[in-house]
C-alpha cells in the first residue's frame, strides 16, 4: 500500500495520501476540530453524457443523469433509507453533482468510523427500480422548477448557453424536466458501472481522525484487490473558439435587470500545474480589475450604474474555462461598454504595482482562511486531487506570479470574439 | 469554548473565546435596538450610508483598499431582527498574527487598526460642509434600498416566507418591515438621517464578541486603542444578567383563528408557507421541547417527518422544511411545488402535525432527532460565527445556557413533554404564492 505524506510549513498542516489495495485513492487530512467531514466522490459529472465502454460504440445518455444517479444512490437494496442510517449515528449526510464530479458526504462529531463505513457501503451498492426512478422524476422536476424561478440562475445558465456551441457545460447540471423523463434504471446502471469504479473515485476525510483509522474502515468494506474493468472513453464535442451568441436576453420576475458578462477562455492547459497557475493568475487579475476596492467598481457604483451585488469569478476545468462578471443594472449595455473601455485603458497603461501587491495579499489571506473548516478543506482537497494539482502549492505559485504575466493575460483573454452577455430583464 | 464575559465600560461589553483552533480571528461589534416605537428602516438605511465612507476613508473603495492592505480583512455588516429587537453591527474576520508574513509592519496592530475602522464607520462618517451625511450617499443608498425592497420578489420562496412572517406578526414590533416601504425610504432626507445617526450614537451600547488565539488583555487593548476608550474596566458580567432585548411572552399571546392569504406572482412554482405559534420561546422552560419538536417535524434533517413524507414518500416537492424562531416562539413551514399539488401537500403537512400531536413518533425518529441536535450543539465550537450567534443571542435574551447544558436538556426530554408541545401548536397564518408564469423551461428552446 503506497503512502505519501504532504506537509506545508507555512500552513502548519499535513495530509496523507494512501493508495488503497482496492484501487481507491484515499486522502486523510487530520484536523483538531470537533467535526469530521468525509467525501466519497467519482470523477463523473454532468459533462460526461457521451462515453464508450471497452471497445463499444459511444453512447449518449440524457442530460442530468449524473445528478439523477446521485439522488437515487441513497436508496438501499434492502429498502432501508440511507439518511436514516446516518442519522442514527448522529451524522449529517448529503451529496452534490457538478460539471465533472459527483460527491457523497457526511459530517459528524461522533461515530466517524461507523459513518465512514456507511458512506463506503451505500455508494458501492446501487439499487434502482422503475418505481423509485419514477418517483424521483417528480422530486427532481420540482428542483428544476425552483431553479427556473431564480433570475440569477437563469442569467448564469443563459450565459453558458451563449458562450458555448456544443460543450455540455452549456446544459443545466440537473437536466430539464424533459430530459429526466428519459432516464431509466438500465441507463443509471450503465452510467454507474462506467464511472463508479474505485480507480475513478477518491475518498477524502478531514477532521479528528487518523489515516490508520480510515484505512482500517476501507479494508473492512472495500475489495482487497483491484477489480479488472474495461476502460471508459469519454467523448466530448469539438468546441469552436468564438462564442455562440454575443447577447442573450430573457424576461422574468425580477426587480431590476441582471447581467452576466462572460469571457470564454479557450486556453485549457493539459498539465495540472499549468492549470493551477492560470486559474490563480486570472483570479488575481480579476481581483485587481473588478474587486470592490478597485477603480472600475468605484466608478460604476458611485455613478449608480451598478449595485452592491457586483461580483466576479473565474471557473476552469480540463474541459472548459470562462470568466464571469455579474451584477444588477438599469443599463447593462452601459456596464458592458464601460467594461470594454476599462479593459482597453488598463491594457494601454498596464497594471499598477500597488494594486498587484494589495490583491496578492488578499488572495494569500483567502488561502490561509480556507483552512479553518473541515468541510472547506475536504471539498477543496477533492477538487485539487481530481484536477491532479497539489493544494499546498497554492501560496508558492501565487507568490511566483508576476505583474507582467497578468498584463500579458489581459491582452490574450479579453478579445471581442470571446465576450457574451446574458441579461434577465423585468417582465 | 465558553466565553469570558466582561464589561469594559457602561456602553461596551466583551465576550471572548480564546482558542487555537483557527488561523483567523473574528471580532464583532453589535448593538441590539428595540423595534417598538422606532423606525427600523431608518437604521437600515443609516448602516448602508455609514459604510459608504468615513472621515479617514471617504469612499467605499478607500475603505475596501485599507481592508485589503490589512491582509484581506473581511468586514461584513449585520442587520436583522432578533425577537422584537433590531440587531445591527459589524463583524471583522482578520488573519491571525501567526500567519502574517515575518516583518509585516501591521503584525502587532492589525486588530486595533480594524477596530479603528469599525469605530469610524459607526462614529466618524464622512460629512458635508454642513455637518450632514453626504447627500449623494444618502440618495444613492435610498435608491439601492428601494431596489432591495422590490428585489425580494426575485426569490419567490424567500418572499413567501417573509410575507407569512409579516402577516403573522402584524400586531407585533417585528412585523414592521426591516427595510420599510419604498415611500418611507424615499421620504428620508440627509437631515433626518443625520439626526437619527446622532441620536443613535448617544445611546449605542455595543457588544464586542471575539473568537481567536489572542488573550483577553490583547483584545481589551485593541478595543481600547481602536475605539479610543479611556479608563477601560474589565469587570466580569454576572451569570444570569437580565435580558437586554424585549422577549415575547408566549403564554400571554392571544391566539387568533387560522387565516389564509393568497397572492399571485409571475413565477413557475407555488410556495406554501405556514406560520405556527409555539407554546414556548427561548427564555421559557418549554424551549427545548419546542426545538426538539421542530427537529422531528422538519428542521434540516433528511429524516424529519416533512422530508420523509412530503418529499420522499409522496414526491410532492424538492424541499419542505420548518424553522423555529426561538426568540418569537413561532415556527414556519415552507414548501415549493407545482400548483396542482398544493392541496395534497398542505393535507400531508397537516397530517404530520396531527401525527406528532397524537404521539406518533418512532424510536428511530426520536433517536435521530436527538443525535442531530447533539451534533449541532457540538459543531458550534468549529465555527466562530456560529459560536457568536449562539452565545450573543442567549446573552441578549438573558438565557445563560451553554451548548453542553442545552445538549443535556435535549437528552433529558421525555416523549410526554414533546407531545404536550405538539398539542399546543396552533396554525396562525397560511400564505400561498400562486404562479402565473406560462411556458416551458427556457433552456429547451436552445436545443
Amino acid at each position: 500500500m503506497k503512502k505519501i505524506e504532504y506537509t506545508s510549513a507555512l500552513l502548519r498542516e499535513k495530509y496523507t495520501y494512501i493508495e488503497h489495495a482496492s484501487g481507491l485513492p484515499i486522502y486523510v487530512f487530520p484536523k483538531a476540530m470537533t467535526n469530521t467531514y468525509a467525501l466519497f466522490a467519482t470523477k463523473y459529472g454532468s459533462l460526461d453524457t457521451t462515453f464508450a465502454v471497452g471497445d463499444g460504440k459511444p453512447v449518449t445518455v440524457p442530460d442530468g443523469i449524473a445528478h439523477f444517479l446521485e439522488h437515487k444512490l441513497f436508496e438501499a437494496p434492502d429498502g432501508t433509507d440511507t439518511f436514516t442510517r446516518f442519522s442514527a449515528l448522529g451524522a449529517d449526510s448529503n451529496a452534490y453533482t457538478d460539471y465533472n464530479k459527483t460527491a457523497y458526504l457526511f459530517g459528524c462529531t461522533e461515530n466517524a468510523e461507523e459513518a465512514l463505513a456507511e458512506l463506503l457501503t451505500f455508494v458501492t451498492q446501487p439499487h434502482f427500480t422503475d418505481e423509485s426512478v419514477a418517483r424521483e422524476r417528480g422530486i427532481i422536476a420540482e428542483e428544476i422548477r425552483e431553479d427556473e424561478d431564480s433570475p440569477w440562475e437563469r442569467a448564469y445558465l443563459n450565459l453558458l448557453s451563449a458562450l458555448y456551441h456544443k460543450n455540455p457545460v452549456r446544459k443545466n447540471i440537473v437536466g430539464t424536466v424533459k430530459t429526466i423523463q428519459k432516464i431509466t434504471p438500465k441507463l443509471l446502471y450503465k452510467c454507474y458501472n462506467a464511472f463508479y469504479r474505485l480507480d475513478n473515485m477518491a475518498l477524502v476525510v478531514c477532521g479528528n481522525i487518523t489515516p490508520e483509522a480510515v484505512v482500517a474502515v476501507a479494508d473492512r468494506i472495500l475489495p482487497a484487490s483491484q477489480e479488472e474493468k474495461p476502460t471508459v472513453r469519454r467523448v466530448y464535442p469539438t468546441e469552436p473558439q468564438a462564442v455562440r451568441r454575443a447577447r442573450i436576453e430573457t424576461k422574468m420576475q425580477v426587480a431590476k435587470p441582471i447581467f452576466n458578462i462572460g469571457i470564454k477562455d479557450n486556453v485549457l492547459p493539459q498539465k495540472p500545474q499549468e492549470r493551477l497557475r492560470r486559474d490563480l493568475s486570472i483570479t488575481l487579475l480579476n481581483e485587481i480589475l473588478f474587486s470592490q476596492a478597485g477603480r472600475f467598481y468605484a466608478d460604476l457604483f458611485e455613478s449608480g450604474l451598478i449595485s452592491h451585488s457586483f461580483s466576479h469569478g473565474y471557473s476552469s476545468t480540463e474541459r472548459f474555462a470562462f470568466n464571469c462578471i455579474s451584477g444588477e443594472s438599469e443599463n447593462p449595455e452601459a456596464v458592458y461598454d464601460a467594461l470594454i473601455d476599462y479593459i482597453d485603458g488598463v491594457g494601454k497603461t498596464g497594471l499598477s504595482q500597488e494594486d498587484f501587491e494589495r490583491c496578492r495579499r488578499v488572495m494569500y489571506a483567502d488561502e490561509i482562511r480556507a483552512y479553518d473548516s473541515t468541510d472547506e478543506i475536504a471539498n477543496r482537497l477533492l477538487s485539487f486531487v481530481f484536477d491532479g494539482s497539489e493544494i499546498f502549492d497554492v501560496p508558492a505559485v501565487l507568490q511566483s506570479i508576476t505583474k507582467e504575466e497578468l498584463e500579458e493575460l489581459l491582452h490574450t483573454l479579453y478579445q471581442n470574439q470571446y465576450f457574451a452577455m446574458s441579461v434577465v430583464r423585468p417582465l | 469554548m465558553i466565553p469570558i464575559e466582561l464589561r469594559l465600560s457602561p456602553m461596551l461589553s466583551l465576550r471572548l473565546c480564546q482558542t487555537q483552533k483557527f488561523k483567523t480571528e473574528m471580532l464583532s461589534l453589535s448593538a441590539a435596538l428595540p423595534i417598538a416605537g422606532q423606525k427600523p428602516y431608518m437604521t437600515s438605511l443609516l448602516l448602508s450610508v455609514l459604510l459608504r465612507g468615513t472621515k479617514s476613508y471617504p469612499d467605499i473603495s478607500a475603505i475596501n483598499r485599507r481592508l485589503d492592505y490589512l491582509f484581506g480583512t473581511e468586514l461584513s455588516v449585520r442587520n436583522f431582527y432578533r425577537g422584537d429587537a433590531q440587531v445591527i453591527g459589524l463583524c471583522a474576520n482578520v488573519l491571525g498574527a501567526d500567519y502574517l508574513p515575518d516583518g509585516t509592519p501591521e503584525r502587532e496592530k492589525l486588530l486595533s487598526e480594524v477596530v479603528a475602522i469599525m469605530r469610524e464607520v459607526f462614529f466618524s462618517p464622512t460629512l458635508d460642509e454642513h455637518g450632514l451625511l453626504r447627500t449623494n450617499y444618502v440618495e444613492s443608498e435610498k435608491q439601492l434600498h428601494c431596489d432591495a425592497i422590490r428585489a425580494k420578489k426575485n426569490h419567490p420562496q424567500g418572499y413567501a416566507m417573509d410575507r407569512c412572517r409579516s402577516l403573522m406578526f402584524d400586531s407585533e414590533p417585528c412585523g414592521i418591515p426591516l427595510y420599510g416601504t419604498e415611500e418611507e425610504v424615499m421620504a428620508v432626507t440627509p437631515e433626518d438621517l443625520t439626526a437619527h445617526w446622532k441620536a443613535l450614537c448617544k445611546e449605542l451600547s455595543l457588544h464586542a464578541f471575539y473568537v481567536g488565539a489572542s488573550d483577553a488583555e490583547s483584545i481589551i487593548g485593541a478595543l481600547a486603542k481602536g475605539l479610543q476608550l479611556e479608563n477601560v474596566q474589565a469587570d466580569p458580567i454576572q451569570k444570569g444578567s437580565p435580558a437586554t432585548i424585549p422577549l415575547t411572552n408566549v403564554a400571554e399571546l392571544v391566539r387568533r383563528p387560522e387565516r389564509r392569504v393568497d397572492e399571485d406572482l409571475p413565477v413557475h412554482q407555488s410556495a406554501l408557507v405556514m406560520g405556527l405559534r409555539m407554546p414556548a420561546a427561548v427564555q421559557d422552560d418549554g424551549f427545548f421541547a419546542c426545538a426538539f419538536y421542530n427537529e422531528l417535524l422538519g428542521s434540516s434533517s433528511p429524516v424529519s417527518k416533512l422530508f420523509i413524507n412530503v418529499r420522499e414518500k409522496r414526491g410532492l416537492c424538492y424541499s419542505c422544511f420548518s424553522t423555529y424562531n426561538a426568540y418569537k416562539g413561532a415556527l414556519t413551514i415552507c414548501c415549493s411545488l407545482e400548483s396542482d399539488r398544493l392541496e395534497e401537500a398542505e393535507g400531508e403537512i397537516r397530517a404530520q402535525l396531527a401525527a406528532l400531536a397524537a404521539g406518533d413518533i418512532s424510536d428511530d425518529e426520536w433517536q435521530a432527532a436527538q443525535k442531530s441536535m447533539e451534533n449541532a450543539y457540538r459543531q458550534l465550537s468549529d465555527s466562530p460565527s456560529a459560536t457568536e450567534v449562539y452565545y450573543l443571542g442567549r446573552a441578549l435574551a438573558g438565557v445563560p445556557v451553554s451548548p453542553e447544558e442545552g445538549s443535556a436538556r435535549i437528552a433529558a426530554l421525555t416523549r410526554e413533554e414533546v407531545i404536550q408541545v405538539a398539542k399546543q401548536v396552533t396554525i396562525d397564518t397560511v400564505f400561498v404564492l400562486h404562479p402565473t408564469a406560462k411556458g416551458e423551461e427556457q433552456n429547451d428552446e436552445e436545443d
